[in-house]
């Protein structure tokens, strides 16, 4: 990979991984059809993918600084106080319920989850399917929506502190279906927020956050078998310092957008991506 | 839910996450369910189960009945 695929990889998994359309889709699927001539079945690429998640990582922690202060600050109180007395300390456990389904299911199905990382017509299948899952998610959510306008229609929902922990568990356990390439780690998980009665807002709020334990545990794990495999390394970080970028104004984005924006045009771009992506590779143009 | 038959229950399952921690970290003793098998250490599992057992005993905490 040369220093220009690595900073298009770096701006597409960048800008993609918190938008609800599966950046690992998007990073298995584009160089299929550009032809480039790496291989994603390469020992690499999977390192490669997280370094650029660490860029991810990076850009959430530096946008929910503030809130990351509180959230460790909260969890060492509360869990050697053995109580929760306010909304940080609820959180940082939700977190934790809410981490635990995607780690084990991560570590324990780690080969079986790399293999899929060759194959760009399951990342296409699978990215229509994630289409679908938006899709439901909006449907499930209208009804139980009430009122009239967008804004009273959202107060309802609550935010995230006041998520249940079997729902925090199940959204969790959700997070651990986005290591198929094509499903959406942040459309999963807003979904399931949805779902669990947040607002939107918050939905995504709570994904993001939900996103960074998990991301920097598997760069903690991943990232040196890159070092230790004598890929161009600069260039790379490059990529990385680029996604990072593009993750933070994203989410930027996001977090205005879903003030009151829905998933639904996500959803309609995942099923045409994937489709569109089947075609290509079918007819090999 | 708080008792202490609930509490001393997560706190076993703490030291037995933690034993399983170990046993990974040494290797050769353990199966990884993965294609890799059993030889050698398993750092990754390890760092699970150490983690694990800290949510384990971080839960027996809150499930301890506290003195008002």
């Amino acid at each position: 990979m040369n220093l220009a695929q690595a900073l298009f990889m770096g701006l597409l998994q960048g800008a993609s991984e918190l938008f609800p359309v599966s950046s690992l889709g998007h990073a298995v699927l584009v160089p299929s059809l550009l032809h480039w001539r790496f291989k994603q079945s390469d020992p690499s690429f999977v390192p490669f993918l997280v370094l650029l998640h660490l860029g991810t990582a990076t850009a959430l922690l530096i946008l929910y600084r503030a809130q990351w202060v509180e959230i460790t600050r909260g969890f060492f109180t509360a869990a050697i106080r053995g109580q929760m007395r306010n909304d940080s300390e609820r959180l940082a456990m939700l977190l934790l319920v809410g981490t635990l389904p995607a780690a084990a299911l991560g570590v324990f199905l780690e080969s079986r989850i790399k293999s899929l990382f060759a194959s760009p017509y399951e990342a296409a299948g699978l990215l229509v399917l994630n289409g679908l899952l938006m899709l439901s998610f909006e449907v499930l959510r209208r009804r139980r929506e009430r009122g009239t306008s967008r804004e009273e229609q959202e107060s309802h929902f609550a935010s995230a502190e006041r998520i249940s922990f079997r729902a925090a568990a199940i959204v969790g356990a959700c997070q651990a279906l986005a290591f198929l390439p094509g499903i959406s780690r942040s459309g999963i998980t807003i979904g399931g927020g949805l779902v669990a009665g947040l607002r939107h807002e918050e939905a995504a709020r709570f994904s993001f956050l939900l996103a960074t334990p998990v991301i920097l545990g598997a760069g903690v794990v991943e990232v040196p078998q890159l070092f230790s495999s004598g890929v161009p390394v600069g260039e790379y970080v490059a990529g990385a310092v680029l996604s990072g970028i593009a993750a933070y104004a994203s989410a930027r984005f996001l977090l205005r957008y879903f003030r009151s924006g829905r998933l639904d045009p996500y959803g309609w771009y995942c099923i045409a991506a994937g489709l569109s992506g089947l075609a290509l590779l079918h007819f090999s143009l | 839910m708080r008792s202490n038959t609930v509490a001393v229950g997560l706190g076993v399952l703490g030291i037995i996450f933690v034993i399983v921690a170990i046993l990974y970290a040494i290797g050769g003793v353990l199966p990884t369910f993965t294609s890799s098998g059993v030889a050698g250490p398993h750092y990754k599992h390890a760092i699970l189960f150490a983690v694990l057992a800290v949510a384990s005993f971080v839960a027996a905490n809150f499930a301890r009945p506290k003195i008002a």
